[in-house]
């Protein structure tokens, strides 16, 4: 675009822009040096704090609760990967087909999920999950699934996948969204000359839709990474990372470590750590999906 | 066979929170007897405690003015950065723009503990006005990135016009340029409000007495009251949930729009 307008002095645009700035500053970035400084002391939030050099990073590079609560993050990151993009997929060539109905009434509706608070999603798959008052194993006697039943949140084993779910069924509207709208960029006249050619359904689906949507797919890719390395509300109220540490995610850890114990130094080194992982592995992948990291 | 598939989907989006919020208006002994049945008649009293005894107007004025005054802010704000980084080429104008859209991937909660010791140090703890600069950072880069890319979209001869008229930066981006970004302004207002009125972590540390508690904050705090009164619980939940759930009916289309175009940029 010509740039006809002729640019205030630079003192004026810095001027205006300074309110972001600052705040930009003043909460992100001060913070982190903040948080860099006391992750060399062993402190605990008073005034006494002892310099211990680079032991807290060297204590995270051995943590297994941390690691631990890593892999959670990567579980729960897979999972979604395959569960949430798969779904919004296929529900977005459903809807997209032509004998669909009430197209306007299943969009609003399956993106509802995603404005609502996570908190409130914890809150709701709580009551899902619920022992007895549940409706999950309500759904499961009635149709004689008695052996199904089980503790959903309580079992070790099983809650990560548990807490998952929620965190699933919230975001497939976005991806729906999203793949509803590359769908509609397809030009209906190559699935004519397919349907010339002879192929059907799936056969469609797989040599037309999924390659033309490839680069919408990378983008959700992305997204479902740098999205599930910030997971905590819904976790929070459902388990707290419990039981024990099993459904513990960074983000809880970081919590726990620096407002359940006190020791705001290691907490502030395992901040540290979360960002420096979380940024890597968004990055990686950006690097990987053959995508420019920024603009 | 298809459309059933795809209602059943539908049903299991929508279920749960029709559910919930018929089921507020069981008592508890109804609702243990049997989860899924509708309310025999319609019992307010789950309601009333959750005012009366869980006090939750008072969250919920507490978020109405922080995300009030985060909301005016952030948009504000994001105007400003919006317009100045799209229309004008300058020294450090891609690293800034980098630097605000980096604001969308960065895991903030990385920010949860550090952020706490700076507002400790700082004195700015349990303070509703402090939360709002949390608030208006992470809501800013969406705004400014709708912003950015709208004004792209417009012409710069109105703006020409006006200075040719004589009127300076000011007026004209306030009497000009802000009319003309009316609809893209109406949809950073919305996403800024869900964002803000959802906000949970940064709400849980910043803010420790329970008179300055927002919702989300609030209704943790009110659930550990009521663990095993399941109807009052889920009085409290739709009572958290009533202004989301209106403000996505009336503009679902904007909020769909609005948060997809942020998503694929991001």
């Amino acid at each position: 675009m010509e740039k006809k307008l002729q640019s205030p002095k630079w003192t004026t645009i810095y001027g205006f822009l300074l309110p972001g700035i600052l705040l930009y500053l003043f909460i992100v970035l001060v913070p982190l040096a903040v948080a860099v400084y006391f992750s060399f002391f062993k402190w605990s939030g008073g005034l006494n704090k002892d310099f211990i050099g680079l032991h807290n990073y060297v204590q995270l590079l051995q943590d297994r609760k941390f690691w631990f609560s890593f892999r959670n993050n990567l579980i729960i990151t897979l999972l979604s990967i395959v569960g949430q993009l798969g779904i919004a997929f296929a529900l977005a060539v459903v809807l997209q087909s032509r004998w669909i109905r009430f197209r306007e009434f299943h969009r609003t509706v399956l993106f509802l999920p995603v404005v609502l608070p996570a908190v409130v999603v914890g809150f709701i798959w709580n009551l899902i999950y619920s022992q007895h008052y549940g409706i999950l194993n309500g759904l499961l006697d009635s149709l004689h699934l008695e052996g199904w039943i089980r503790p959903w949140l309580d079992n070790p084993k099983i809650v990560i996948y548990s807490v998952t779910v929620p965190i699933i069924w919230q975001w497939i509207g976005l991806y729906l969204i999203i793949f509803l709208a590359a769908l509609q960029n397809i030009p209906e006249e190559i699935y004519e000359a397919a349907e010339i050619d002879g192929a059907t359904g799936l056969r469609k689906v797989f040599s037309i839709t999924l390659p033309l949507m490839y680069n919408t797919l990378k983008v959700a890719v992305m997204l479902c990474i740098s999205g599930n390395m910030k997971i905590f509300d819904s976790i929070y109220v459902m388990t707290g990372g419990g039981p024990g540490i099993s459904s513990t995610v960074m983000a809880q850890y970081a919590y726990t470590t620096s407002f359940g114990q006190f020791s705001f130094g290691y907490g502030s080194a395992i901040s540290i750590g979360m960002i420096i992982i979380s940024l890597g592995l968004i990055l990686l992948s950006r690097r990987l999906m053959g995508g420019r990291a920024f603009e | 066979m298809t459309n059933l598939i795809v209602v059943a989907f539908s049903l299991t989006c929508i279920f749960p929170i029709i559910w919930i919020m018929y089921s507020s208006f069981k008592t508890q002994h109804e609702f243990e007897l049997n989860i899924v049945s509708l309310p025999v008649s319609l019992y307010f009293e789950n309601y009333v405690s959750a005012f009366s005894v869980g006090k939750l107007h008072k969250y919920l004025w507490n978020s109405a003015y922080v995300s009030a005054v985060s909301v005016l802010l952030t948009v504000l704000i994001g105007f400003v950065t919006g317009y100045f980084l799209s229309r004008y080429r300058f020294r450090g104008r891609n690293v800034l723009y980098t630097m605000f859209l980096f604001g969308m991937i960065i895991p903030v909660y990385g920010l949860l503990v550090p952020l706490f010791i700076e507002f400790r140090n700082l004195n700015m703890l349990d303070n509703r006005l402090s939360l709002v600069l949390p608030e208006v950072t992470f809501a800013l880069p969406l705004v400014i990135f709708l912003i950015e890319s709208f004004v792209k979209g417009i012409p710069t001869e109105m703006e020409e016009a006006a200075y040719v008229d004589g009127a300076n930066l000011v007026t004209t981006m306030a009497r000009v340029v802000f009319p003309m970004c009316g609809p893209v302004l109406s949809t950073c207002i919305i996403l800024s409000f869900l964002n803000i009125w959802n906000e949970f972590p940064f709400a849980l540390i910043l803010i420790n007495s329970q008179e300055l508690k927002t919702i989300p904050v609030g209704l943790t705090h009110f659930a550990g009251t009521f663990t095993v009164n399941y109807p009052q619980l889920m009085a409290g939940i739709n009572v958290a949930i009533m202004p989301v759930i209106l403000v996505y009916l009336i503009f679902y289309k904007r909020i769909i729009q609005g948060m997809v175009a942020g998503a694929v940029k991001s």
